[in-house]
């Protein structure tokens, strides 16, 4: 399992809903809030490459967050 | 690689970390830096007090050190931090140009649109301290031998003076 840890100041909440559905066929998540720090955890499914997908994922929501940041969801802090 | 109070980089096992100062790297200048290089590392971005830390891990098969790709994303983010200069500090002309462009597209003003304008010390556009606008007849009253008639009647033509007594030094014997 790895643990991926997304700064809600810094990245938007939207675009990690949007990466884990992108990655949903190649990976098991969870996810959950602590201090301001949207944790997600994701196993790979058989076959897969977890690193590889890891930072895929954290490539995905960096990328989205760029792309549609909505000023709604991203707290400053 | 550079240590200084703005930017460091660690190396790691995994890649490299480098801080920023977000004081001088706005957040949005080390995102912009970074989404220059997705296709080539894996990249997470977190904080620390002041400072944006990045970590950088090449991608399986690229052909880039992380010396290379950290000193590539330096270069970036002051690239985009100074972009971000420059475009605020020339935002006043770039609107000013872009109002002057839509305006002149929009033709020539109304009416109503001239009526609405300010001049400031001007008055009102169609105040007319002079009385120009007050017609002939307001002004002078209607009717008989106004001078407008005087200056459209043609004048009559002077008769030619004609003597009507005979020369009479002229006559022959």
């Amino acid at each position: 399992m790895t643990e991926l840890l997304f700064r809600v100041s810094l990245y938007s909440p939207a675009a990690i809903d949007r990466a884990l559905e992108a990655f949903a066929p190649f990976a098991d998540f969870e996810r959950q809030m602590r201090d301001g720090v949207e944790v997600v955890r994701l196993t790979a499914k058989p076959g897969e490459d977890e690193p590889l997908i890891a930072g895929e994922l954290a490539n995905y929501v960096l990328g989205a967050t760029v792309d549609g940041t909505d000023p709604k969801t991203v707290k400053e802090t | 690689m550079s240590e200084d109070h703005q930017v460091s980089a660690d190396q790691t096992p995994e890649g490299v970390v480098l801080s920023f100062d977000e004081s001088i790297y706005p957040k949005d200048a080390v995102f912009g830096a970074a989404y220059t290089l997705l296709d080539r590392c894996f990249v997470h971005i977190d904080r620390e007090g002041t400072k944006l830390q990045v970590k950088l891990r090449a991608k399986p098969g690229a052909a880039l050190s992380t010396e290379l790709l950290a000193g590539e994303f330096e270069a970036e983010a002051l690239a985009q931090t100074w972009r971000r200069d420059i475009v605020r500090e020339s935002q006043a002309l770039i609107e000013s140009v872009t109002t002057r462009a839509l305006a002149g597209a929009a033709g020539p003003p109304g009416l109503d649109d001239l009526l609405d304008e300010d001049l400031g010390d001007l008055g009102d556009a169609f105040d007319d301290p002079l009385g120009i606008a007050v017609s002939w007849e307001d002004k002078y009253g209607k009717g008989e031998g106004t001078a407008a008639d005087a200056a459209t009647k043609p004048e009559p033509k002077p008769e030619p003076a004609v003597s009507e007594e005979p020369d009479e030094g002229k006559e022959g014997p």
